[in-house]
């Protein structure tokens, strides 16, 4: 498998040269293969999500390299950033963060906006999408008005519209019950085998200690502990 | 004189792009002064930041001046009647020294703001955005020119003496008098056609060669070109097109074309104008720029649309200028 | 320009899904734009009304100056003036201000065998002796006679006159007419006790309008107490009013629309949680800064363009359906007769254009800072819950 992901003692520390700095980040370096799955551990405030943030091009470390396949995307000024987050990347929240007053339709072709598609084609995939995850009948439906497994279920779903070739997860299962637990875990068994590559970031045993997680990066102090693979 | 319902929102407007000019430019000096592509800092992503709030500010104020130079013609327009003599825009603009003037910042200020935003469009697409200093340094300089504007009106609305005799078009523009504009209107239209066709002629040809070719040296020439087609299509406006427009052997006017008696004709014609003007200039203009390796891919992909959307302006410019010319029964030779 | 179109669509939407925020916002701006609006085709109206009125006034009126004002001419200038080449007619005319004060108005008094204006929009007829008048709608609202009844009025001499009214002006138009009362000239001779040899002042009807200019000059110099008034110049007069009448209530409402615009910055920066959350996803999954801000410039356009739409139809409803009510009792200076006036609807796309640029402007700019601020918010925000 390829190198997909190279990271090189990346620092991120926060309100630099202030009386309240917060390093959160430091010497983190490790290598994501295209079509892994890893996850990040590590008590809340070791820094997982901080680390996905910057995986997943949120936002720009203070230091130390990120190599995605070729570009290094430390040093790229925030609209290309977006342009990557939108091209290359699909993510799924801890809070789903779906914008409850719009419909299941319209929260899932959100990504493909900035896009060049036109409408038309991007309802249509918005549905095939959804179709996929047995959500078709509620496409008109305003988020708000569904249950937990169901907003996950679009969140996931959004995540996957713009066919991404990396999946960011953070927390997915924290809102969960362990049945539907089990079931994104099923769907993103389902998405690795297409050939994703997924990273997430969790606390829970259920997910971390399945067989589908390939590597896991422990953290503690916004540093990498430990490194387990399978 | 101030209290006119168009010249307080002319004033209002250009206080407000004043305001918003200045707020560019300050912001535009913190990026000057501590820009650092290489840097990861907050500090440099802050000022990243901020880049997105002077375009917006100045897209916004292209905008105000585009429609503000409208507002300025149509109020001169409307003030004609105060003035004994003023028979149109022509007449309140000669009502003190200060109006041509004005009209004269506004345009300049048009192509400045325009080139502006097409540049930063094109740097804020590269990743290493080479333009900043330069832009910033340019906004820096073209927002004196908006203080001036405000203050030119003011000069110009505050200084109207409704007493006072202007002339109006009538006599600015006819043959007889001794100006640069009646030497115009008084050109002998045979020469003045030559020299129009010829120039339109050139103009088309490079332009041509341009979207075939990708010698630099075309680029430059176009942009000459274009500058020369610029000034002697305004001459020909009043010596020529403008009595065919109107049908009448000696109304030379250049504005009352914009007027409702002549359907507006004069909005298409002085729009096509000036984005053939303002595109064919565009390529020349680049030249210089495409050293930096990212901006060359830039400027190569958005050229072919620059040059096409020129001869668009062109073309619009063209038909309108000369359909009289073509099939209507008015003749100007023989006057 | 796909792009655009999209993001116009979902602006749209996303206006659309807070329309209670929205609605109040556009319900303060039409508002303010109906004020202004009011106050600009008002203006307008009543200059168009004045200056039309005025194109069936007299091309060159001639007065005697007596003292540096105004006196009664002599009727033999009218010889002299009939004799410079390019004068077609000459006639005297007879007309005086009364107070009344008993309505405490002022009103015209007009003798009629020399007014030779258009008083074709007369209910009744005109006098035809000395013991009958006409008058204007406002002076029959104001002493509330019909047709057949009768007008007292007291002459210099506190001696009472009674005329009987014989026709009453139709109120369709127009400032002219509202205050005026028309007599036989010798009983309004009589009424001002006016010397025969006397008019108020004369009337010349010329043959070459462009000579107007020429021939006042020709009248000064024949008659150096005379001074000539060219219909031009009584409309500049009119022009200069209004624009001052109506530039000084807009200056006025200009406050209003300030007021308004430190609202609107008020709401643009004060965004919900919500809302910041929302645009946080949005840049989240891959929307540019540039995207969101062009959601923020479609939503201010919409949001101005619509208020500008409901509020021009708020003040031409306001101003030619009910006649200004809002606005009339601060018009009311310039005649203390003022009429009951129906106003022709006469809006220009000047007046229009001029409004929109007051009032889209500032608002669009006092957006420009708060969208931006909501544009740059952090894509990271979001995974912070």
């Amino acid at each position: 498998m390829s190198q997909l992901i190279i990271v090189e003692r990346l620092h991120k520390i926060y309100h630099r040269h202030q009386p309240d700095e917060m390093t959160a980040l430091q010497d983190i370096s490790l290598q994501i293969l295209a079509g892994e799955v890893v996850a990040l551990t590590g008590p809340s405030g070791s820094g997982k999500t901080t680390l996905l943030s910057l995986l997943g091009c949120m936002s720009r470390p203070t230091s130390g390299s990120i190599q995605l396949r070729d570009s290094n995307v430390a040093k790229l000024p925030e609209r290309f950033l977006a342009k990557i987050r939108r091209e290359t990347f699909g993510f799924v929240f801890q809070q789903y963060n779906l914008v409850r007053d719009l419909s299941v339709l319209e929260n899932v072709m959100l990504p493909l906006y900035p896009s060049d598609q036109s409408l038309r084609e991007i309802k249509k995939a918005a549905t095939a999408v959804l179709d996929q995850f047995e959500l078709a009948g509620m496409l008109k439906k305003k988020v708000k008005q569904l249950s937990g497994g169901e907003q996950q279920r679009v969140a996931i779903a959004r995540a996957l519209v713009a066919d991404p070739e990396i999946i960011i997860a953070d927390e997915p299962t924290a809102h969960l019950d362990s049945e539907l637990a089990q079931d994104l875990l099923q769907i993103l068994a389902v998405l690795n085998a297409a050939g994703k590559t997924i990273v997430i970031a969790t606390h829970d045993p259920s997910i971390y200690q399945s067989s589908l997680v390939q590597r896991r990066f422990d953290l503690r102090h916004g540093r990498i502990v430990e490194e387990h693979s399978r | 004189m101030i209290l006119h319902p168009g010249i307080l929102a002319l004033l209002c407007g250009s206080l407000i792009t004043v305001l918003v000019m200045l707020l560019a430019s300050w912001l535009g000096v913190q990026i000057l002064l501590r820009w650092d592509m290489s840097s990861s800092s907050e500090e440099q992503l802050l000022l990243e930041r901020k880049t997105w709030l002077v375009s917006t500010l100045l897209n916004y104020a292209l905008g105000f001046q585009i429609f503000s130079v409208v507002l300025f013609i149509f109020t001169a327009e409307d003030i004609h009647r105060l003035f004994v003599g003023a028979m149109c825009a022509t007449g309140s603009l000669n009502a003190n020294l200060v109006g041509w003037l004005v009209l004269l910042v506004k345009g300049i200020l048009l192509f400045a703001a325009a080139f502006w935003v097409v540049l930063n469009r094109l740097d804020q697409r590269t990743e290493d955005c080479p333009l900043v200093r330069p832009k910033y340094l340019a906004l820096v300089l073209i927002t004196p020119l908006v203080v001036l504007d405000l203050y030119l009106q003011w000069r110009y609305f505050s200084g109207l003496q409704p007493e006072v005799i202007t002339s109006c078009c009538g006599s600015l523009f006819s043959a007889g008098g001794d100006s640069v504009a009646s030497d115009l209107a008084g050109m002998p239209v045979r020469q003045a056609m030559l020299l129009f066709f010829s120039i339109i002629g050139s103009y088309l040809v490079v332009l041509s060669f341009c979207i075939v070719f990708k010698a630099s040296v075309l680029r430059h020439l176009l942009f000459i070109v274009s500058v020369l087609m610029f000034f002697v299509s305004i001459g020909a406006v009043i010596s020529f097109i403008s009595p065919y427009i109107y049908q009448m052997p000696s109304h030379h006017c250049p504005f009352d074309m914009l007027q409702a008696n002549y359907s507006y004709i004069g909005y298409p014609l002085y729009v096509g104008l000036f984005v053939a003007t303002l595109y064919g200039m565009l390529p020349g203009l680049c030249q210089p720029l495409r050293k930096y390796a990212s901006l060359r891919r830039e400027i190569d992909s958005f050229e072919k649309r620059w040059l096409w959307v020129a001869m668009a302006g062109m073309l619009v410019f063209l038909t309108i200028s000369c359909w009289q010319m073509l099939f209507g029964s008015f003749k100007l030779f023989g006057y | 320009m796909l792009r655009q179109l999209k993001i116009l669509e979902f602006t749209l939407s996303s206006l659309l899904r807070r329309k209670y925020k929205n609605l109040s916002l556009i319900t303060v701006y039409a508002f303010t734009i109906a004020t202004l609006g009011s106050v600009l085709f008002l203006t307008h109206a009543l200059k168009m009304e004045a200056t039309g009125s005025l194109t069936t006034a007299p091309e060159l009126v001639v007065q005697r100056v007596a003292a540096g004002r105004h006196d009664l001419i002599p009727t033999a200038y009218t010889e002299v003036i009939s004799k410079l080449p390019g004068v077609a007619s000459v006639t005297p005319r007879v007309w005086g201000y009364y107070y009344d004060s008993l309505i405490k108005a002022n009103l015209t008094l007009v003798g009629i065998s020399s007014y030779q204006g258009d008083l074709e929009l007369l209910e009744g007829r005109l006098p035809d002796n000395a013991e009958e008048c006409a008058i204007g709608r406002g002076v029959a609202i104001a002493f509330g006679p019909a047709i057949g009844d009768d007008l007292v009025l007291e002459d210099s001499g506190k001696s009472r006159t009674v005329f009987k009214i014989t026709g009453i002006f139709r109120a369709e138009s127009n400032l002219l007419t509202n205050d005026l009362v028309v007599l036989q000239e010798a009983a309004l001779r009589d009424f001002f006790s006016m010397d025969q040899k006397l008019a108020t002042d004369l009337v010349v009807q010329v043959h070459n309008q462009r000579e107007i200019k020429t021939l006042a000059k020709k009248i000064k110099y024949n008659l150096p107490d005379t001074r000539p008034i060219t219909r031009d110049e009584i409309l500049h007069t009119y022009d200069t009013l209004f624009n001052w009448r109506s530039g000084m209530m807009l200056a006025v409402a200009v406050a209003a629309l300030i007021s308004f615009c430190i609202l609107a910055w008020d709401k643009a920066t004060g965004i919900s949680a919500e809302e910041k959350q929302e645009i946080g996803v949005l840049k989240a999954i891959g929307w540019e800064t540039s995207d969101v801000l062009a959601v923020k410039f479609w939503e201010g356009t919409v949001i101005s363009l619509t208020s500008f739409v409901l509020g021009i139809l708020a003040a031409w409803i306001h101003v030619f359906a009910f006649g200004a009510p809002a606005l009339v009792p601060l018009l009311k200076g310039w005649s203390v007769l003022f009429p009951e006036f129906q106003l022709t609807p006469a809006v220009d796309f000047y007046q229009v254009f001029v409004l929109g640029f007051l009032t889209i402007v500032p608002y669009l700019a006092c957006t420009v800072i708060p969208s931006w601020k909501t544009a740059v918010t952090e894509p990271e925000y979001v995974m912070r819950g």
